[in-house]
């Protein structure tokens, strides 16, 4: 009974957060001119004032119908700018419609005698605008609930106003029956060009991204090649200034003490400048090596795992839920952590076990790793910037990170990054 | 002792005049001549006939590497190149050495090291400053990919000690160590490693070690 109550609850909460907002994807950009760009909006407005000027003809109609189509038409325009908002007005409409309209304009026959809907064409084409427009713009899984939720509702009241007509009957009613796949192809269209529209978009966004990235580097790439050009002209003027100093002392006869002295110091920093230039320059090369080496992500973890192994730390691995490629920040961020925790856990706390903890949660990865106290005193540490790094990478994804010693003397650094599953399209 | 004659091969008078006088202070050798880029130094060579040269890389007309290609390539040649640099490993000093240099200086050496560079790539019997050659040779052979194949196949002409000297010779041990090593004569050694240039038709140890690398005859390791 429980399990019940908590699939109700689950899929009350699912349609409240589906149904009760604002949200939906912006309007998709018009590819035309620019005076194209209203283009829309017009012809929604046109429709919708065709349809409750043409709703006000015919004779002995309810005349409680052209106000219902005003309104419905309302909802329609409405519907460009707050499409759920707009369908639950819809809906409501309709369901007035059903209460007060009493000479339909929509009637047939079946079978075993007549049988009306509550409202006039015109009125479902409006309604059916605005699904439309519902459909365009929200999740597929929002339109089937949507759908769900109309045709449910317009069955109620059709039995409402035909009670004489048995439920079972009225849903196998030819009218019925062609509303229902009428309106449920309309949002399939609907849906159907919002996918396309969506992948469109990705493979957009994508296409920027890498051309961002491709930006970037070849700016990196510069900066690295001024950078070593520079240094090359700066180690050639020093080494002048070392050959210079050199051979000054030689055109000379006798030069005096003090002049080879001082010109002695003179190479010496000259040479001293000339390794450390030498030192900068080695590091701007293998840079620019690892700026084409690809950046390690959690599938490394074994690796790192082996060598700190080899080391002589004792560590444990344990992965809970299911493990699943995360963006390349939070790959990359989760094993610069992991593997910072390590080399602390190695440099203050020699002879310690170590648990790694990893964590895929559905919105998040969680990392934890956790040493034992010491079993030797640790030798002295100077400041390190181990921490500070992890913060800092943890705060650049919108992370919490916290740190600090275990009652047991052991220490614990857990991270937890946020990393999204990738929106389902679909209900599963 | 007979003095060895330097020609001085740089685009900077700075450096060619330095160079003339701290390497004439230094007894046994002399500087001959100077030359202002690659050109001038394959003219000087050919007219001054020197022992050494020290040749800049980066020079006008014709760079370091083609001059040293130029100077080295005829057969019967027995000028030795000395390849000077700013930076010590890169790409343009193992392309020297390819090309027939004999070893490599840094321009902010000491008049000391400048004169046993010279001195050593003179005699010809021991590698200059092993290690650094040895480490530079081992990290630019992996990466050179210009295929020696015609030279590979006559690895097979040596004998199994001349194969054994080569790579020592590429390890970077002298003609002195190496005689240590096999417990043979210097003599002995100094005969293999002529027997060994003859038979590759290498010109120097450097140019043997060179070849030991990229014909795999000796695998870099750890450095």
């Amino acid at each position: 009974m429980e399990d019940k109550g908590d699939v109700r609850e689950g899929l009350m909460g699912t349609l409240r957060g589906d149904l009760w907002t604002m949200a939906a994807d912006p309007l998709p950009r018009m590819n035309g001119p620019r005076w194209l760009a209203r283009l829309p909006h017009v012809l929604v407005v046109v429709c919708a004032i065709f349809m409750v000027q043409s709703s006000s003809y015919g004779s002995g109609q309810d005349p409680t119908i052209p106000v219902l189509a005003m309104l419905q038409a309302t909802a329609l325009v409405v519907a460009m700018f707050l499409p759920i908002p707009a369908w639950w007005a819809s809906t409501v409409i309709m369901v007035i419609g059903a209460l007060i309209v009493e000479h339909s304009s929509a009637t047939w026959d079946i079978p075993r005698g007549g049988m009306s809907f509550p409202w006039s064409i015109h009125l479902m084409a409006l309604q059916a605008g605005v699904l439309f427009l519902l459909a365009l713009r929200v999740r597929p899984r929002v339109v089937a609930e949507t759908l769900g939720i109309t045709v449910l509702t317009g069955l109620a009241c059709v039995y409402f106003v035909n009670p004489s007509i048995g439920p079972g009957e009225i849903v196998l009613a030819i009218p019925v029956l062609v509303t229902v796949l009428a309106v449920g192809v309309l949002m399939g269209i609907g849906a159907v060009l919002r996918g396309e529209r969506v992948a469109r978009t990705r493979l957009f966004r994508q296409q920027q991204l890498t051309a961002a990235e491709r930006a970037r580097r070849t700016v990196l790439e510069e900066r690295n090649r001024i950078a070593r050009e520079l240094h090359d002209v700066v180690a050639h003027h020093m080494s002048m200034i070392s050959i210079q100093a050199q051979v000054a002392p030689h055109l000379v006869k006798d030069p005096p003490v003090e002049l080879t002295e001082n010109l002695a110091g003179i190479r010496q920093n000259a040479v001293e400048a000339l390794t450390e230039l030498r030192r900068v320059l080695g590091v701007l090369r293998s840079q620019d090596a690892l700026a084409h080496a690809p950046q390690p992500t959690l599938d490394r973890l074994a690796e790192l795992a082996g060598s700190v192994r080899a080391a002589g730390l004792t560590l444990a691995i344990e992965t809970t839920g299911e493990p699943r490629p995360l963006s390349p920040g939070v790959e990359l961020s989760a094993f610069r952590i992991i593997q910072e925790a390590l080399s602390n856990a190695m440099r203050h706390a020699p002879g310690a076990a170590v648990h790694v903890k990893i964590g895929y949660r559905t919105d998040a990865l969680a990392i934890q790793i956790t040493n034992t106290a010491p079993d030797r005193p640790p030798p002295p540490a100077g400041p390190g910037h181990g921490l500070l790094g992890m913060r800092e990478r943890t705060a650049m994804l919108g992370g919490e990170l916290a740190a600090g010693p275990t009652r047991d003397g052991g220490y614990e650094v857990t991270a937890t990054l946020p990393a999204m599953k990738p929106p389902a399209e679909d209900p599963p | 002792m007979t003095t060895i004659r330097v020609l001085i091969a740089d685009d900077q008078m700075m450096v060619r005049q330095g160079f003339t006088v701290l390497l004439n202070a230094e007894p046994g050798i002399e500087v001959i001549g100077q030359a202002v880029d690659g050109l001038d130094a394959v003219a000087k060579v050919a007219e001054l006939a020197p022992d050494v040269v020290l040749m800049d890389i980066r020079m006008p007309e014709l760079g370091g590497i083609e001059a040293t290609r130029r100077i080295t390539e005829p057969t019967g040649a027995t000028v030795k190149v000395l390849v000077l640099t700013t930076f010590d490993i890169d790409e343009y000093v193992y392309e020297a050495l390819r090309a027939g240099a004999s070893g490599f200086l840094l321009k902010d050496a000491s008049a000391a090291e400048l004169a046993h560079a010279v001195r050593v790539v003179a005699a010809g019997d021991a590698l200059l400053a092993p290690n650094l050659t040895k480490r530079l040779i081992a990290e630019f052979s992996r990466v050179t990919s210009t295929p020696r194949a015609p030279l590979k196949d006559r690895v097979g002409d040596l004998t199994e000690r001349e194969t054994e000297v080569l790579s020592l010779i590429a390890q970077g041990l002298s003609n002195a160590e190496i005689a240590q090593s096999l417990v043979v004569a210097e003599q002995t050694v100094k005969s293999h490693v002529g027997r060994i240039l003859v038979k590759l038709g290498l010109r120097d140890r450097t140019q043997a070690a060179v070849y030991a690398y990229e014909t795999g005859l000796v695998r870099p390791t750890g450095y």
